[in-house]
């Protein structure tokens, strides 16, 4: 047991065990993944994950067995620097941009990660959400300039993919810690409508009805419409939407929908996406706090790493993804969160109840940071 | 006759959602209860996790073979999809004015605190 470390079952959060191993610097086993299936074993976007982590990292051992269903992982040191991968299109760029996002402050080097494979899919967050909410989340913790983005340069839609992005990230020694316990009013909506290989008429439909429902809230709305074409529109056809709602105190809520892949299940009317994404927003509005539900995990782990003071901040409900990542945050950095809940007042119209996670940084610092 | 019966089918249909009334509301404010639990526990407590290897023995084929069949109603569920998206199981209905009007003060345009106008 004390030779493998942290050991874990089955294939559901993957990507959460190895970066907060990598970060932890513990090693973890991980067995049984999907050993009862027909098709035990990996998937091949987890061995592109895989892949990728060894390659912003020196030293890493990986040792998967023969049918893939143990996976063993002794983190090297982030080193960071000029990165490129082909991920696998089965799950979008966002799967791997999310573990990305949290290793990335702790390289050795500033990153930059040109990553290819699907841009936009309905299953994982896209790269355009978590360019408009989980960077500004991050610049809070004090990670901002110049050198941090995210640049879409092609746009490619599930299945084919296609697409392909640029992330660059400065390094830090430290994390800020924050307190982001009054997310404030929300003063405006932003948001991307985008098509490729269909007509570009689909975007102004998509905007007009996501119009609609919002604007019974809100004057200030402005939906950007992103027709690309050519060699910079992928290989397959699809649109889709996303829509941030920005607060007085600079927080963002984000929701979004994607057309359903060519050839999967049953095509979409962009009036109904549009609609449908717009009442995402809300629901996401009503659960509210600081961080939207999608980058309740990066807030969480930011804290955990940061210095040794206490940070704060406020939460919707829990998603199940990220009270798994509370318990993993348990086992691999052994700090425990307070958690309070707050009720709205009764003369208050601001949804539903919210979740005030305090904690203690453990102090991390980046040693593998050169000095300068 | 038929529609005699179908009266009285009728009548018994009115009657039933009337039964163990004090019973049902017992059940769902145990449920309630349960919904709204202490965070903590809920999050750092011991995880509900099925154990499998009980119940393969009783399914044995002919005494070599043991059927093996994927859990649906685990709780934890180990194989899962890995994805950090949110999605409610019970979404609000977002055409009716009483959910709109539950997240107006949210807005710049909606109610605002008296220190902070």
């Amino acid at each position: 047991m004390a030779s493998h470390g942290l050991v874990y079952d089955g294939c559901n959060f993957f990507r959460q065990r190895l970066v907060l191993a990598t970060l932890s610097g513990k090693r973890v086993k991980i067995k049984n993944i999907r050993s009862k299936d027909d098709n035990p074993g990996l998937r091949d976007c987890e061995a592109s994950f895989i892949r990728l982590l060894d390659k912003v990292t020196n030293g890493s051992r990986i040792e998967i067995n023969q049918t893939g269903t143990v996976l063993f992982y002794q983190p090297g040191l982030l080193c960071g620097g000029v990165v490129e991968h082909d991920c696998n299109t089965q799950r979008s760029v966002g799967y791997y941009l999310e573990a990305l996002l949290m290793l990335a402050p702790f390289m050795k080097t500033s990153l930059k990660a040109t990553l290819r494979g699907v841009t936009n899919d309905p299953v994982d967050p896209t790269v355009d959400l978590l360019k408009s909410t989980a960077l500004p989340l991050t610049r809070k913790f004090g990670i901002d300039g110049e050198g941090f983005d995210l640049k879409v340069v092609k746009r490619g839609m599930a299945p084919g993919g296609g697409g392909e992005v640029v992330f660059t990230c400065p390094v830090r020694r430290t994390m800020m810690p924050v307190q982001l316990t009054d997310p404030g009013k929300i003063k405006r909506i932003r948001g991307v409508a985008y098509s490729v290989r269909v007509s570009p008429q689909m975007t102004n439909r998509l905007v007009e009805s996501a119009r609609g429902v919002l604007n019974h809230f809100l004057p200030d709305i402005y939906i950007h419409t992103d027709h690309m074409k050519g060699a910079n529109s992928g290989k397959s056809p699809g649109f889709g939407l996303t829509l941030v709602a920005e607060t007085l105190n600079g927080c963002f809520l984000g929701a979004e929908m994607s057309s359903t892949p060519q050839g999967q299940g049953d095509p979409v009317l962009p009036e109904d996406l549009g609609r449908n994404c717009a009442q995402l927003l809300l629901e996401e509005i009503h659960r509210g706090g600081s961080v939207d539900s999608s980058n309740q995990s990066l807030a969480l782990l930011f804290m955990t790493l940061g210095q040794q003071d206490v940070s704060k901040v406020l939460l919707g409900p829990l998603s199940p993804y990220t009270i798994e990542f509370l318990r993993h945050i348990r086992d691999f950095f052994q700090i425990l969160f307070k958690i309070e809940v707050q009720k709205p007042s009764e003369d208050e119209r601001k949804g539903g109840d919210k979740v005030l996670m305090t904690c203690v940084g453990v102090g991390y610092s980046n040693i593998n940071k050169t000095l300068k | 006759e038929e529609e005699d019966e179908e009266k009285e089918q009728g009548k018994g249909w009115a009657l039933r959602w009337k039964e163990g009334l004090q019973q049902k509301a017992a059940q769902a404010f145990l449920r309630q209860q349960e919904a709204a639990p202490n965070l903590r526990k809920l999050v750092y407590g011991s995880v509900v996790e099925v154990d499998d290897s009980e119940d393969e023995d009783e399914k044995e084929l002919g005494g070599i073979f043991r059927v093996s069949r994927p859990q649906k109603s685990k709780k934890f569920q180990a194989n899962a999809l890995d994805c950090s998206r949110f999605n409610p199981d019970n979404s609000h209905n977002w055409d009716l004015e009483e959910m709109l009007n539950s997240i107006r003060d949210c807005f710049v345009t909606g109610k605002w605190e008296e220190d902070q106008d």
